[in-house]
């Protein structure tokens, strides 16, 4: 059955903010696309370059990290360090031809269930829309 | 009497739930009487769109052709003639014969967008005229666009025709970017208000004029050489202040004219009470029995010893006047808009 | 252990319904059983049961399973209980790894097969992970057995009570010059109408004199570091330029003052005047004047007449005006918040002509007016004459989005009850009208109270007040009554805004300080809504009173109570297991940038001599809080961040897609 494209992406979310907005979103049963599929990481300061460009070298067509609001953070400033490297991959993978659409940096509260469903969806039409990373349709 | 009573907003929603809509819409009276001012829209605690929800009746009715022919016609004449007042377009900068205006074809800095009624209305004509002195006085490069000035559509939307105001619209923008025009300054403030909040893709500065006239004041440009030794008060316009937070520009010119002294009402700025020129009264009347909220209006400003009542609004200064006059109070009280004092001063 | 060959158990809870009705459970089951690593993979009804945790811990000790995934709820829900489970059946507990079907996936998902698809990638990923988890261990550092208090409010009053008769030591900071807070302003309380100030004093007076709590008032937490058991706080104690030894609290300073009656009293919210050295109301704890420097002559023109009169009028020679401030370091165990509300401010309502009338009050004016130890002791007078008629408009910034408040405040609709009862007890033939939008009368005694004030014949009329105008030296208090349908008018000599309760204007400072967070009604936000309402975020800082939420006084005190256990409960404990998800240098390739330094809030790593002129980072235990931000920073990759290590986020990466 050819279901046209769904795109796979990867979440990174931090564990105090965005984690449990995504968890709040759940409780509160708001629905979303099942693309997105996350990673757990204490922090969006953990995530590393690597991480990003791993996911869109093993396929992934699009990458959402999801951190605290600025100043919010657990960790002080986790997530502004977060965003800065994030504007150096953004660059990067602009560069790669990956594009830059596909790699997004957003900031979710605990509290914002409702948030972290539209950012998603929103996330995953727009992914969708720009096709395949690879050129593999998942059909 | 302190204000009007029977327009009840609540009833026509929840009719509207459980009814045809259309039996709300042509059942009810009272439809018209809203002036979409927003006093209420701007108290709602749980934000109902009021002002959207009586405009959207509106349209019911002007999609289905049963409107009352005073609105049918205002919509017709807009479609014609590019103005409500079903005057020819070529009569439209008549105003300004005289005045040795340039055409803001030759390049300004600023586009006076003068308005429908301030360019056919012989009263609001002085107005338009007392702007352009001002203007002229300070030094203001600025031009109008004549003949090709075309309704701003604001009052259309809200006696229920959104088709023609978007229609305007665009033709306004696509006028304004042919002439590369980066600033427009408004008489009118529903002009002000539909340029600012209301057109979308616009990406030009839009200013009332008194917030342009206290700008001139404030740099120095204007310098008043008259004394107006008068007990004024100042008549907020709601699309000027309810609904756009201005209230302080036409209070900084009033305060700075020598020898005004200015006075307050009890209900001003977000407290202002409606003059009821706004939504499409202008061309119909209430069909409610009660006072009309701008003789009460009047009788406020006599009650705080104004002998001026100013405002800076066309349909507030028609309004009020009116009052004025069909009263007969013209011996203590003179309705002028905020430009006429000006111009009077400088 | 490197050479320990892994084997998983793989254990898919079908959360009764709530996963199962979603995913289809046996397929994830047989999907997972045969990757690498996996001996077996069961599904059960309710993993988090006694028995399902039963069914993990034999296989454990009957099929030497080193590594559990358990593919569950959320892991911020039952990885604790999985961690205890198989550390009870020997294994460490940081080798259990939860893959999140639940809130993440059977709750946000409806097509049975595209969930079920996600469900066993989400396993996939973490049997991933669980194949290279490694043991962590986890420290114990010692709990500090001394509490910090911030507000003395009935919240912090309550709480520091509490924890101090348990034995510990309690650090009370209050801002103001007294403790006390707002329920020290309110006349009497709904709906039992007892004397706030006589059920408060005695609470006022035993912080006082209680042996093991140190009072910190006109003070301010100004910075919070370290961790649960071991904060180190600085707290600012403002000068007060009166020693507190030696004043008796005689007044004699405030009746010299030359400012006398006119200053603005805070305490008596603008309805009352008071001195430059003043103290903010009669039952004050401390009962110690200061001088206030904002408004002293002497302190803002360094001239008052010939010599500052409070000095010379001082018979115990208590006049400092040499006091400089002082800062406090404690050492603190636990953190209780109880920072109280601000009032909404009525401005913000210009209908209501609030500010712009006299007669038009706020809630708390009116109390202040009403309370007999107010600036009028009681008496309620509008410009010399007792009212006549009163309105009270209720809902004033509370359940409004005009204003951004979307909540209900909670206490306005039995404040104003009982407002109106007093009225009616001093002023019997005063006609009172009350506008409302609902009555929400949920408390104990509540709907009771409110019947009584209808029937002593207060008129409820169901309708929002859309505007106040002047009428005469009266105002006309314009309405629609919903109920009937049609416009209303009521004529007043004086009107009452039950104004509601809003988080303090400095509230973002608070949360900056503590590292908390906020919900989206800007309050506090606690741990979990309904399971954790008195902790945060954070470890050992625990939150009671209106700073989470609006509540009136016995929910107040109760959450107080609880704020006060869980700190205690931690204090009693003595130790505290310390992050054992911490970062770690490998001192071999680490080459000394100091980049680790740099990125670490908390001055976890640091660079020491390995080798005379080799220097080599080092991250301290206790101050690493584990955010992994110096893995990341580290450009030899040198730092691994123990249990989210590169290889293992890899691993989880190539899993899920």
């Amino acid at each position: 059955m050819n279901k046209g494209f769904e795109p796979n992406i990867v979440g990174f979310a931090c564990n105090w903010c965005s984690y449990a907005g995504a968890d709040l979103a759940g409780t509160s049963r708001i629905k979303y696309p099942p693309n997105i599929k996350i990673i757990r990481v204490m922090c969006t300061g953990r995530v590393t370059p690597a991480f990003i460009l791993k996911s869109f070298q093993n396929g992934a067509d699009g990458v959402l990290v999801a951190g605290c609001h600025p100043g919010d953070c657990h960790y002080i400033a986790g997530n502004l360090k977060c965003e800065k490297i994030m504007d150096v991959v953004k660059r990067l993978v602009g560069i790669l031809g990956i594009g830059k659409e596909r790699l997004r940096l957003e900031w979710v509260s605990a509290s914002e269930g409702g948030r972290f469903a539209d950012v998603v969806t929103e996330f995953t039409e727009q992914v969708r829309e720009l096709g395949p990373l690879s050129g593999k349709s998942q059909g | 009497m302190f204000r009007k009573s029977h327009f009840n907003i609540r009833k026509f929603i929840y009719d509207a739930f459980d009814k045809d809509m259309a039996k709300v819409v042509f059942e009810k009276v009272g439809i018209w009487d809203c002036t979409t001012c927003s006093a209420c829209l701007n108290k709602c605690p749980k934000g109902v769109d009021t002002v959207g929800f009586v405009t959207g009746l509106r349209q019911l009715m002007v999609e289905d052709g049963r409107i009352p022919p005073p609105i049918r016609d205002a919509l017709k004449s807009v479609s014609i003639h590019k103005n409500p007042w079903k005057i020819g377009a070529e009569e439209r900068s008549k105003w300004a014969e005289g005045l040795e205006i340039k055409n803001i074809s030759e390049g300004a800095d600023i586009l006076y967008f003068v308005g429908c009624t301030p360019a056919y209305d012989a009263r609001l004509q002085k107005v338009a005229r007392a702007i352009v002195g001002i203007m002229n006085k300070a030094g203001v490069d600025f031009g109008i666009l004549g003949n090709e000035e075309g309704c701003c559509g604001s009052e259309i939307r809200r006696m229920g025709d959104p088709w023609t105001f978007e229609y305007l619209a665009k033709e306004n923008i696509e006028t304004f970017k042919k002439y590369n025009i980066r600033k427009v300054v408004t008489t009118s403030p529903h002009c002000f208000n539909t340029f600012k909040n209301e057109y979308e893709g616009a990406d030009f500065e839009v200013q009332h004029y008194t917030e342009l006239i206290a700008g001139l004041i404030e740099e120095g440009r204007l310098a008043f050489s008259r004394e107006i030794n008068k007990t004024v008060t100042y008549h907020d316009p709601c699309f000027l202040g309810k609904q756009n937070k201005i209230f302080d520009p036409p209070r900084k010119i009033l305060a700075s004219i020598p020898g005004v002294k200015l006075v307050e009402m009890d209900r001003a700025r977000e407290r202002s009470l409606c003059c009821e020129g706004g939504g499409g009264r202008m061309w119909i009347e209430s069909e409610d029995s009660e006072d009309r909220l701008a003789k009460i209006r009047v009788g406020e400003a006599m009650c705080v010893q104004a002998q001026i009542l100013a405002t800076a609004c066309p349909f507030c200064l028609l309004t009020l006047e009116d009052v004025v006059k069909t009263e007969e109070l013209e011996e203590s009280i003179e309705v002028l808009d905020i430009a006429e004092l000006v111009i009077k001063a400088l | 252990m490197e050479s320990e060959e892994i084997k998983i158990g793989v254990y898919v809870c079908h959360c009764g319904i709530n996963i199962g009705s979603t995913v289809d459970v046996e397929q994830v089951r047989d999907s997972v059983s045969e990757l690498p690593n996996v001996s077996i993979s069961r599904d059960f009804k309710y993993m988090c049961s006694d028995p399902g945790q039963a069914l993990i811990r034999k296989d454990i000790e009957e099929r030497g399973l080193n590594r559990v995934v358990v593919a569950a709820c959320s892991p911020r829900m039952h990885e604790p209980t999985f961690r205890k489970t198989i550390q009870q059946a020997g294994l460490n507990p940081y080798c259990v790894e939860i893959a999140n079907i639940r809130e993440q996936c059977s709750w946000v998902h409806e097509d049975k097969a595209d969930a079920t698809d996600k469900a066993v990638k989400l396993v996939c990923s973490a049997v991933a992970k669980a194949s290279l988890l490694e043991p962590l261990e986890e420290k114990e550092v010692e709990i500090a057995p001394r509490a910090l208090v911030i507000g003395a409010g009935i919240a912090g009053i309550q709480a520091s009570l509490d924890i101090a008769d348990a034995g510990f030591q309690v650090y009370l900071v209050e801002r103001e010059p007294s403790i006390g807070g707002h329920m020290a302003q309110l006349d009497k309380t709904f709906p039992t109408l007892d004397c706030s100030a006589c059920i408060m004093t005695p609470k006022m007076v035993e912080v006082e004199r209680h042996p093991n709590i140190e009072l910190l008032t006109y003070s301010k937490v100004i910075e919070v570091g370290g961790y649960i058991g071991n904060f180190n706080v600085k707290v600012k104690k403002k000068p007060r330029y009166i020693n507190m030894d030696r004043c008796t609290g005689c007044g004699l300073c405030a009746e010299a003052c030359r400012l006398k009656g006119r200053i603005t009293s805070e305490f008596d919210v603008g309805m009352g005047k008071r001195s430059a050295s003043y103290i903010p109301f009669p039952y004050a704890v401390p009962s110690k004047y200061t001088i206030d420097a904002e408004h002293c002559l002497f302190l803002t023109k360094g001239k008052c007449g010939k010599s500052p009169a409070c000095k010379d009028a001082c018979t115990a020679d208590a006049v400092e005006f040499e006091q400089k401030e002082e800062i406090v370091e404690l050492d603190i165990g636990t953190i209780v918040v109880a920072t109280g509300f601000d009032l909404f401010d009525a401005t913000e309502k210009p209908e209501y002509g609030y500010g712009l009338y006299d007669n038009v009050l706020s809630g708390l004016e009116f109390e202040r007016l009403v309370s007999s130890s107010g600036p009028t002791q009681g008496k309620i007078a509008i410009g010399g004459k007792d009212p006549k008629d009163v309105v009270f408009v209720q809902c004033v910034g509370s359940r409004d989005k005009s204003v951004g408040n979307e909540y209900c405040s909670r206490v306005c609709c039995m404040y104003t009850a009982k407002q109106a009862y007093l009225i009616h007890e001093k002023l019997p033939d005063a006609r009172l009208t009350i506008f409302y939008i609902d009555i929400r009368a949920f408390g104990k005694g509540f709907e009771e109270f409110y019947d009584r004030v209808r029937e002593e014949g207060v008129r409820y009329i169901r309708g929002n007040v859309s505007e106040i105008i002047k009428k005469g030296d009266r105002l006309l208090v314009m309405a629609e009554d919903t109920l009937l349908g049609e416009p209303i008018d009521v004529e007043a000599d004086l009107v009452v805004l039950a104004t509601g309760i809003v988080p303090r204007a400095d509230v973002r400072e608070l949360m900056n300080l503590l590292k908390i967070s906020q919900s989206p009604d800007g309050f506090l936000l606690e741990a979990h809504p309904k399971l954790r309402p008195v902790d945060t975020a954070s470890d050992g800082i625990y939150i009671a009173g209106c700073c989470q939420g609006p509540k009136d006084i016995p929910d107040t005190v109760a959450q107080a109570k609880g704020a006060a256990s869980s700190a205690m409960t931690k204090m009693s404990q003595g130790k505290v297991k310390v992050e054992a998800i911490i970062a770690s240098v490998d001192p071999f390739i680490c080459r000394g940038c100091g980049r680790c330094v740099e990125a670490c809030e908390y001055g976890a790593p640091e660079l020491q001599e390995a080798e005379p002129g080799i220097l080599v980072s080092e991250v301290n235990d206790s101050l690493c809080k584990g955010c992994g931000a110096c893995a990341v920073a580290c450009p030899c990759r040198a730092i691994s961040m123990k249990h989210f290590k590169n290889e293992q986020i890899f691993s989880q990466i190539e899993a899920v897609i």
